[in-house]
């Protein structure tokens, strides 16, 4: 094994696009780093920005939200809720000073395993940029 | 075509003009007005401006000097391209990467650099017209509701400073807040863009829009349409709204604050110049106020509004001198308005002025005909 | 106690699909330490009937009440899972899926990197399904009645599929009579059949239909209520004409004071009609309706000294005292059919619409040429001494379509045809004419276009590329400045008359249907559908439909196919009588909901509405979620800032151990 460092990433996919997409690039047999795990929702905009903050603190290195294209959402606007959201959240946490690379946003539809693929390549590589997130960390898994 | 082979000069050119967003509809060309009497073609220009090959050589064609900047082109787009602004950019590749300009134009693109003006006049006699005239000017940071800008072409060309005296005096006798600039004002630049001097044109619009800035202005009454269009479309930096006189001289005959108690027995026909009409859709303010002149008979020509023939005044075109000999759109204008029997030929710019005159000349109807700025109109017709 | 929870776990090996790249017995070993695993077991196919076997027998034998599988994607086999828990009596949504192929095994290639990830997630997937809660499907009974709005061919055509199935039709339509668009036509393309020929027929249909109740000159106020159950509110304008004894006779328009003086609509503008009028002859119902806004009685009080039209009517019929109706009902469906505005030329003023009589719409010429139309179907321009009869006849195409200058970036789809068929009726009802059609693009789609275009084209219509820009009176004649693309060669051609043809544009009341359904808009402001491809007549809300041009531009074949469609989705439902709603969706906890109303802002379907309680002696306002039209998006959840609104099986409480597991464990 390498001793390089290897983050840990919690990404929210939409049940609709994003999520579908992840399943079409495993049917599709495309391979990615296994550092991210990614959790259900129905749609982006079910996505609190306190489980981003969450997920900081009980140890992720990086998280990641994706779902449909703008204009595309299942359900007519989840995804601009999402948008404006993590617009501002990704701001606040800049503010208090969490490298920008730890926190991503994206579009995937169903269609576009391909696009999974780059994303999650993208988003490792900017957590490893950031190394090991520790501010937050609580080290018990707490609920 | 093989991309590879293109420029990165090339590839912003043609991302700047949305040039593959063109469909070749030909609105473009249809609408031109000089195409009765030019080969400009300004739809091939968009086609062929694709090709790296073919784009360098389109700048050397002689009729890219033909374009009046009328804009029609760019007004009946369908797909929102700016038709217009790709001859432009021609010029200036011209211009400035060339290197090749007629004096005329390299002269009056020297003056506006050196003395704020393409007139070669010297910036200091620039207020020479307010002499002996009770002109209130304003001081920069000074608090003033309507900030005029007088054209370089009023403030020299002693055949329209009547323009501005005339101003001055319905100013001053409707009592509305008001402030002249003086001798610090400086040329709009829109010809400047318009024979292609792009950087000249930056600049000018940066240092304009500093100066503008620094009056606490509610709005910019500008005379000539060439400098309020260019003001308000091309001046995204500017923090005053910018209007057009005719929209002020109308408003204070709205509200009462000016009153025409003089008669003016005449067969009015209005001309709609392109930078107020067809650019910014400024159609029922001069109508408004030829429409209050006691006495006078208005009528229309066919061709009006958003239909109106161009004059062939802008684009650089006072200092560019097409090669067709076929009859100016001026002297088509000027026959018109002979035909519909008017004596005034009405306008509300002072390019136009010019233009007009001189088809008038032309046509040999000075006898029945003369133009008229609606400030030369209304200016005597106000106890 | 019952409700502690035993959890069992499943390994599926998929064949080698999993068992290949994750290390099935160690995946097994690890999650048979997790707090609260009763069961765990490894198979080579979950989703066989052996493996099912395997669960249903763990649940009775070893009283699991919880069960995790790790496999493929929910996506795949959630459902199937769910109802093996269903077929041993455990609730279905006590279930919850770890996506082990699609997203582990057959994305990675390191043995021990898979395995240790398919451990992680078979671990939040246990941490969250001891936290899940039994959901329960409701059913509601669909009424067995449908809602028709618009009744142009395709409201026409969805309301006799769905009254000849068998089911109640309500058909409301806003103007005097049925037939929308269509009527105005002539012939149709590509056929040439008479579109009168091919529309009466139906338009009396609906008129008698057993099933149809006709709500003519009406209007919808008003739509409550949820899929299966929607309670209709209808406007029934006053005619002023008691429509029991109107027998159609058109004595009252003869005699009416403003007999000829009054634009008639059905004619656009070029045929007069009286203040009391039947738009046309054909006209169902066949009664007649007073103008309000035009009628001298009912706008001043006074018609000479009486009013004629109630002088002449033998059937006593007229009535001025009559007042508008309000009708309701219920529907367990409804279809949106409110069709097209052509577009006004007008807001292309370089075209001159305004100014000259001569430039036409095409619908305008449709009437022209139309046998029952204001010249009888001459093409004569002008009255009187003035009347003449134009030779040289210009089309143009794309008139408010595919132009941004007007906002209009789509193809209107059929004015390409159109155009084509009108050129050719022109040409053959004026000898001698010489017709051209300036256009930027045919399009000739549609199944015998492409055939027809030709038959034109070949009969000497001439077709000139280049979009005119300008149209202007030179004299007698009208100028048509325009480039001849092909020729790079700007003409301006003198001709005696321009016909536009305008596009199709949403219609300008169409926010109406908006409000009162909360229907979304595409790009092009045309009603949205659920999926552009798979769901083209479905809405975002469950038992609306969409059918003909309200959802875009379409011909008549297209429109009527659409109408079918949307009727048959309707019945699938109305037949079916019974329709199940979502059970994953969001519940308010009363007690400590604030009432701020965040959640009903974002809410998405409008399914949250602020209701007053009693709390503790006091009425405080609180958000509450109209289980119907709740589609559990979950949006609203995000936005509660005390956590009071939740989507049940994807609440707070059930995520964060989620986000816990895979956060912390390395
Ligand atoms: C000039 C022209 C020529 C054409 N020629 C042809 C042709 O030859 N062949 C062909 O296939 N297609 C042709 N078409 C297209 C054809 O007209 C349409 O496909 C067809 O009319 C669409 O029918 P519709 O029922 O969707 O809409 P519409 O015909 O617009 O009917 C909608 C109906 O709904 C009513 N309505 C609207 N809003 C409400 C409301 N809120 N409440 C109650 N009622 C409401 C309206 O009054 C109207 O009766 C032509 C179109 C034009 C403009
Ligand atoms: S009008 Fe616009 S789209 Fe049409 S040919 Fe000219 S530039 Fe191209
Ligand atoms: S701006 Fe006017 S003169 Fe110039 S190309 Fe366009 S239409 Fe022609
Ligand atoms: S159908 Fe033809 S005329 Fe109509 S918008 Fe499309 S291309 Fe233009
Ligand atoms: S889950 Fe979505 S649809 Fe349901 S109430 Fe909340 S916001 Fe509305």
């Amino acid at each position: 094994m390498s001793t390089q460092f290897e983050p840990n990433i919690v990404a929210f996919l939409c049940n609709w696009c994003s999520y579908a997409g992840a399943d079409l690039a495993g049917t599709s047999r495309t391979h990615y780093p296994s550092n991210l795990n990614v959790i259900r929702v129905m749609c982006s905009g079910r996505v609190n920005p306190l489980f981003v903050v969450n997920a900081l603190q009980q140890g992720a290195d990086g998280v990641l939200v994706s779902g449909c294209h703008p204009g595309d959402c299942h359900y007519m606007e989840g995804n601009f809720h999402a948008r404006r959201r993590f617009t501002l959240l990704r701001e606040l946490l800049e503010y208090v000073g969490v490298e920008p690379g730890r926190f991503n946003m994206s579009w995937v539809s169903a269609s576009e395993g391909a696009k999974w693929k780059d994303v999650v390549g993208e988003v490792v590589e900017k957590a490893k940029e950031a190394g090991p997130f520790k501010r937050f960390r609580r080290d018990k898994i707490n609920w | 075509m093989n991309t590879e082979l293109m420029t990165a000069e090339l590839q912003d050119f043609i991302q700047n003009h949305d040039l593959y967003g063109c469909i070749q509809c030909g609105r473009c060309t249809g609408g031109c007005p000089v195409t009765v009497r030019t080969n400009l073609n300004v739809r091939r220009f968009v086609y062929n401006a694709l090709d790296q090959s073919m784009r360098d050589d389109l700048a050397k064609l002689p009729e890219i000097w033909d374009c009046t900047a009328c804009n029609t082109c760019a007004v009946r787009c369908p797909k929102g391209l700016k038709p217009v602004e790709v001859l432009m950019g021609l010029r200036n590749i011209l211009v400035v990467e060339q290197g090749t300009v007629q004096p005329t134009v390299r002269d009056a693109l020297e003056s506006v650099f050196l003395e704020g003006n393409p007139w070669s006049k010297p910036r200091k006699t620039r207020s020479d017209w307010m002499e002996g005239l009770d002109v209130k000017i304003a001081e920069p940071g000074e608090k003033v509701e309507n900030l005029i800008f007088v054209c370089c072409t009023v403030a020299y060309d002693p055949r329209v400073q009547v323009l501005a005296k005339n101003l001055v005096s319905l100013l001053n006798k409707s009592g509305v807040d008001y402030g002249f600039i003086g001798e610090s004002e400086a040329c709009c630049a829109s010809e400047v863009h318009h024979l292609g001097e792009e950087d000249l044109f930056l600049e000018m619009v940066e240092s304009n829009a500093e100066l503008l800035n620094d009056y606490v202005a509610e709005r910019i009454v500008a005379i000539s349409p060439h400098c309020f269009s260019t003001f308000k479309n091309q001046y995204p930096a500017l923090k005053a709204k910018v209007i057009h006189y005719t929209q002020l001289i109308a408003e204070l005959l709205e509200t009462n604050k000016l009153k025409f108690n003089k008669e003016y027995p005449q067969k009015i026909v209005f001309h709609d110049p392109c930078f107020l009409g067809k650019q910014n859709g400024i159609f029922a303010e001069p109508r408004a106020i030829l429409g209050q002149i006691p006495g006078a008979e208005v009528v229309e020509f066919e061709r009006r509004r958003e239909r109106s023939l161009c004059c062939e005044g802008g684009g650089g075109k006072m200092w560019v001198e097409s090669e067709s000999k076929k009859e100016r759109l001026a002297e088509i204008r000027a026959r018109d308005a002979g035909t519909l029997g008017a004596s005034i030929l009405a306008v509300a710019c002072p390019f136009c002025v010019l233009t007009l005159d001189d088809a008038i000349k032309a046509k040999g109807l000075e006898e029945q005909l003369r133009v008229a700025e609606l400030l030369e109109i209304i200016g005597d017709l106000v106890d | 106690m019952n409700n502690k929870p035993k959890i069992g776990v499943y390994v599926c090996h998929c064949g080698v699909n999993i068992a290949k790249t994750v290390d099935v017995d160690a995946v097994s070993e690890f999650a048979s330490r997790l707090p609260n695993v009763k069961v765990v077991r490894n198979y080579a196919y979950m989703c066989s009937d052996p493996g099912q076997f395997l669960i249903r027998e763990d649940i009775e034998k070893e009283g699991l009440n919880r069960v995790v599988v790790a496999s493929c994607s929910p996506r795949m086999h959630e459902n199937t899972f769910r109802k093996t828990l269903n077929a041993v009596g455990l609730n279905p949504y006590y279930l919850e899926m770890a996506n082990i192929r699609e997203q582990c095994s057959w994305v990675h290639e390191d043995r021990d990197e898979a395995t240790a990830k398919a451990k992680k997630l078979i671990y939040a997937a246990a941490a969250k399904v001891r936290l899940l809660e039994p959901l329960y499907e409701k059913e509601v009974d669909v009424e067995p009645a449908s809602l028709v709005i618009g009744a142009g061919i395709a409201g026409i055509q969805a309301a006799l599929d769905i009254a000849n199935a068998g089911f109640k039709v309500y058909l409301v339509e806003k103007t005097p009579s049925v037939g929308g668009r269509m009527s105005q036509l002539d012939k149709t393309f590509p056929t040439l059949d008479c579109s009168a020929c091919i529309l009466t027929p139906k338009m009396v249909d609906v008129a008698n239909h057993p099933n149809i109740e006709l709500l003519a000159y009406s209007q919808v106020e008003e739509i409550a209520g949820y899929v299966g159950n929607f309670d209709v509110k209808v406007r029934k304008k006053a005619r002023f004409v008691d429509v029991d004894k109107c027998t159609g006779c058109g004595i009252c328009a003869q005699e009416c004071r403003l007999t000829g003086r009054i634009p008639s609509e059905f004619d656009m503008g070029m045929g007069k009609r009286a203040a009391v009028y039947m738009p046309f002859p054909q006209a169902v119902p066949a009664k007649y309706t007073i103008d309000p806004e035009r009628c001298l009685f009912l706008t001043r009080g006074k018609c000479g000294k009486s009013p004629k039209c109630a002088d002449a009517c033998t059937a006593g019929a007229i009535n001025f005292e009559q007042q508008d109706e309000i009708v309701e009902f219920k529907v367990g469906t409804v279809i949106v059919a409110t069709g097209f505005d052509p577009f006004d030329p007008a807001r292309k003023p370089e075209y001159g619409y305004s100014d000259y009589a001569n430039v036409l719409t095409g619908l305008e010429l449709e009437r022209l040429v139309s046998a029952s139309g204001p010249t009888g179907g001459a093409i004569v321009l002008g009255e009187g001494e003035n009347a003449f009869v134009p030779k040289d006849i210009a089309f143009i195409k794309c008139v408010g379509s595919r132009d941004k200058s007007v906002g209009n970036e789509y193809c209107s789809r059929v004015c390409c045809m159109y155009t084509a068929k009108l050129a050719h009726l022109v040409q053959e009802k004026v000898p001698g004419s010489n017709v051209r059609i300036y256009y930027m693009d045919v399009r000739a789609f549609g199944k015998g276009f492409e055939e027809f275009y030709d038959r034109v084209r070949r009969g000497g219509v001439r077709y000139i590329r280049g979009n005119p820009s300008e149209i202007f009176k030179r004299g007698d004649k009208l100028v048509v400045k325009v480039e001849d693309t092909l020729n790079a060669a700007p003409l301006e051609d003198e001709v005696d008359m321009v016909v536009l043809a305008v596009g199709l544009e949403p219609r300008n009341d169409a926010r109406e249907i908006i409000d009162i359904l909360r229907l979304s808009q595409s790009a092009d402001r045309f009603y949205l559908e659920a999926h552009p491809k798979l769901a083209p007549v479905d809405t975002a809300t469950d038992g609306v439909f969409l059918a003909g041009c309200a959802q875009g531009p379409k011909d008549i074949p297209d429109t009527v196919a659409q109408a079918k469609g949307a009727a048959s989705s309707a019945l699938v439902l109305l037949s079916s009588g019974k329709v199940k709603i979502q059970a994953q969706i969001s519940f308010v906890n009363e007690n400590t909901c604030r009432g701020c109303a965040y959640c009903v802002e974002i809410c998405p379907y409008g399914a949250i509405e602020l209701v007053a309680i009693s709390r503790m002696g006091n009425t405080v306002q609180v958000a509450r979620v109209n289980e119907a039209l709740c589609k559990g998006c979950g949006a609203c959840a995000a936005a509660c800032f005390s956590g009071s609104i939740q989507q049940k099986s994807f609440m707070d409480r059930q995520i964060l151990p989620q986000i816990a597991v895979l956060g912390v464990m390395r």
